[in-house]
């Protein structure tokens, strides 16, 4: 049995130790239980992921006091060719992991590095790829891959370097459903090997299942040692379900006729007709991959497309009738989206160009502490966590007066509270100025308690659904 | 042309491009074109992506012609016996410019269409000792590469969507670039530790790029096959006169 021990660890991201991320935290994880870390956003779990994988201080921060210990040795004084024998790491980004061409040579890559002979090399690789269920992927480009079956090589890398232990973070970020519920799955079946696992994670539906302790952490106390058992938390987390509302037909503020839309050769789009009305709050739900980001990716101009999308009546395609600012933004990544150097001019920005108002600071004030960002406001929007550049993300289009919002996975990687918090601000809003908006989600439970409209997108078209049959 | 090893290869083709800066010769220049055409017509490279690529080239070519048509040295100017051709006459003075461009370009796709890129790094690393750091790095930012024009119209999109209209080369746009170009570079090199890499530690490499005299034939041949038409010419130009 393998242990990582924390022993009073002490870590900021600045020199002079102000805002510490982790305070005199002690704990340890023993690599024959499958452990889950969540908590807040901007609790730190990351960083204490990144802490047990020796890739901070090495990379960013400053440890001001303690030791991180896996098995007795100090990982971040290991050499990376020794380390990643010991612990291996899957990250959010399945986008920025991989330095090779395709999944075979990027297994390669990791096999050379840690220097196994070469008449070795293509039994541990079949090993590794029919373990993950991808040996059909095997000379696929890895830029050709879903966000699914990129984590999916990601993991066989890893099962071919054979650590001791596999630390996740969020591993699910940018994955469908169908392909987390077989990741998880995997990650199961290697944990039997003993392989220690050890998860961050906001959503806990995927792991309930297989995890053994489910551990809370918060920014005060370190991750609190008493543990929940997967079945005391079921529901508790997440958001209950409830009324259906009646709503009567308002103005046709977007129209879609006939829109196509092809990328790479694949029909994405197979002429969508749709009337999004004003002044209502419509779900988009889809598999990831079904085509949502790619749908408010064209109507946002990024792509070229067949047929007409027409705003307030008026052709698009025309530049003149697109004005600026009409349909607002809020991108699945977050970090697409900042336009400022810090938090305060990021939410200021908005204000400014909708109104004259001289109250703009105490505006935005306000607005920064409702979502809780206000201790961070001389911050870059960047150096924030991926939950708070999310809510900052949303709370700055709020600041900013559009007609249309559209809202890529607004409330992924967040806590139940700030769930909340982001839908209740962004339904508030919307309805105090007739807003319509257009959300896209995995969470059906969301989409159930909060839409007034659900569309599902499949195969290229979008279909309406009545509330009750989900 | 295929199967050569990268740098060998690359040698081959880079002797005589800097040889061919030294000649004033047209007729060398097209020679060494159709060469090479035919070289990367039997290494299978499809006709229709070469003559795609070779209509700005030719276009190029042909704007060459006439400047070097027009602009040629006058009678009367000083001339050196070295120089005599390029003052001879004015379409000779054309072809020149021309033709040096069609070689150029020729030996440019010849090794260009006919190298895989993990194998021309491979063979560096190999061959030239190129630290692997530099190797895998190099290849690491190359697939990155693709996602870098993505971003820039998501950027531009966002800046429309808050209202902030935004030119193309907008030095606004250019800050959230930077800062994600290093969260990038970042964020790949740790992944690329996490999974063992070490530009320090020995390593095994799966692909061994085997030297064969083939290889070192290669570029000996086309030095001084280059050297041999240049000095045939000369001698039936000399003839001619």
């Amino acid at each position: 049995m393998s242990k990582i021990e924390f022993k009073d660890v002490t870590f900021s991201y600045s020199q002079s130790g102000k805002n510490t991320i982790v305070n005199n935290m002690s704990c340890s994880f023993d690599s024959n239980m499958l452990t889950i870390v969540t908590g807040k956003s901007g609790c730190g779990k990351s960083t204490v992921l990144y802490l047990a994988a020796g890739i901070y201080p090495q990379y960013s921060g400053v440890l001001h006091s303690g030791t991180v210990l896996i098995d007795g040795k100090e990982s971040s004084t290991l050499s990376p060719e020794k380390r990643c024998s010991i612990v291996g790491m899957m990250f959010q980004n399945p986008d920025l992991q991989f330095c090779m061409d395709t999944v075979e040579n990027e297994i390669l890559f990791c096999l050379g590095n840690i220097g196994i002979p070469r008449e070795k090399m293509k039994e541990i690789i079949n090993y590794a790829l029919n373990f993950c269920d991808i040996a059909h992927l095997r000379n696929r480009r890895l830029q050709s891959l879903s966000g699914g079956e990129k984590q999916k090589a990601m993991l066989s890398c890893l099962i071919a370097l054979n650590p001791q232990w596999l630390l996740l973070d969020e591993p699910f970020a940018n994955v469908d459903e169908k392909s987390a519920k077989e990741l998880v799955q995997k990650i199961h079946k290697l944990h039997k090997k003993g392989v220690g696992i050890l998860v961050v994670d906001h959503r806990l539906d995927y792991w309930l299942q297989i995890a053994d302790e489910i551990r809370l952490m918060n920014r005060e106390n370190g991750i609190v040692q008493t543990n929940y058992i997967p079945e005391d938390i079921s529901d508790k987390m997440m958001i209950k379900i409830e009324n259906t509302k009646n709503i009567e037909k308002n103005e046709t503020i977007l129209q879609l006729n006939n829109l196509t839309v092809s990328r790479n050769e694949n029909t994405i789009l197979n002429k969508v007709n749709f009337e999004f009305e004003r002044n209502k709050i419509y779900f988009i739900i889809g598999e990831s991959g079904s085509g949502k980001s790619t749908l408010f990716g064209t109507i946002s101009g990024l792509y070229k497309y067949e047929g007409d999308i027409l705003l307030k009546g008026k052709n698009i395609k025309k530049r003149k009738n697109y004005k600026a600012g009409m349909i607002g933004f809020v991108t699945q990544s977050p970090q697409d989206q900042f336009v400022s150097n810090t938090v305060l001019e990021e939410i200021e920005l908005g204000l400014k160009i909708r109104s004259s108002n001289k109250d703009v600071q105490k505006e935005a004030e306000s607005i920064l502490r409702e979502i809780d960002l206000w201790k961070y406001r001389n911050f870059s929007p960047y150096m924030l966590s991926q939950g708070q550049q999310r809510r900052l993300g949303v709370a700055s289009l709020l600041a900013y007066d559009c007609e249309i919002l559209i809202c890529d996975e607004p409330t992924y990687a967040q806590d139940s509270d700030n769930t909340v918090s982001i839908m209740n601000a962004l339904i508030n809003k919307a309805k105090e100025r007739g807003m319509t908006l257009i959300i896209s989600t995995h969470d059906l439970k969301l989409a159930k308690y909060y839409a007034e409209v659900i569309i599902e997108l499949k195969e290229g078209k979008l279909y309406e659904y009545s509330k009750s049959s989900i | 042309m295929n199967t050569l090893n990268p740098v060998f290869k690359l040698l081959g083709i880079l002797i005589p491009t800097f040889l061919l800066a030294a000649f004033h010769n047209p007729i060398l220049n097209i020679i060494v074109f159709v060469i090479c055409i035919i070289l990367m017509l039997l290494s299978k490279v499809s006709f229709k992506r070469l003559f795609l690529l070779m209509l700005p080239i030719l276009l190029v070519a042909v704007g060459m012609f006439f400047t070097g048509y027009h602009f040629q040295v006058q009678e009367g100017a000083p001339v050196n016996p070295d120089s005599l051709d390029l003052t001879n006459n004015a379409i000779w003075n054309g072809m020149i410019f021309s033709s040096r461009v069609l070689a150029y370009a020729g030996l440019g796709f010849l090794f260009v269409l006919t190298t895989n890129k993990m194998e021309l790094i491979r063979s560096f690393q190999q061959q030239l000792h190129l630290p692997p750091i530099f190797a895998y790095g190099l290849l690491a930012a190359w697939n990155i590469f693709p996602n870098i024009m993505e971003e820039y119209k998501k950027t531009r999109a966002a800046f429309r969507a808050r209202g902030v209209n935004t030119f193309a080369i907008s030095p606004a746009l250019l800050k959230p670039m930077l800062v994600k170009a290093v969260l990038w570079s970042e964020a790949l090199a740790i992944a690329m530790e996490s999974k063992g890499f070490n530009s320090n530690a020995k390593r095994t490499e799966y692909y061994v790029m085997k030297t064969t005299l083939k290889d070192l034939i290669f570029p000996v041949t086309t030095t001084i096959g280059l050297l041999f038409i240049q000095n045939l010419i000369l001698r039936h130009i000399n003839l001619i006169l």
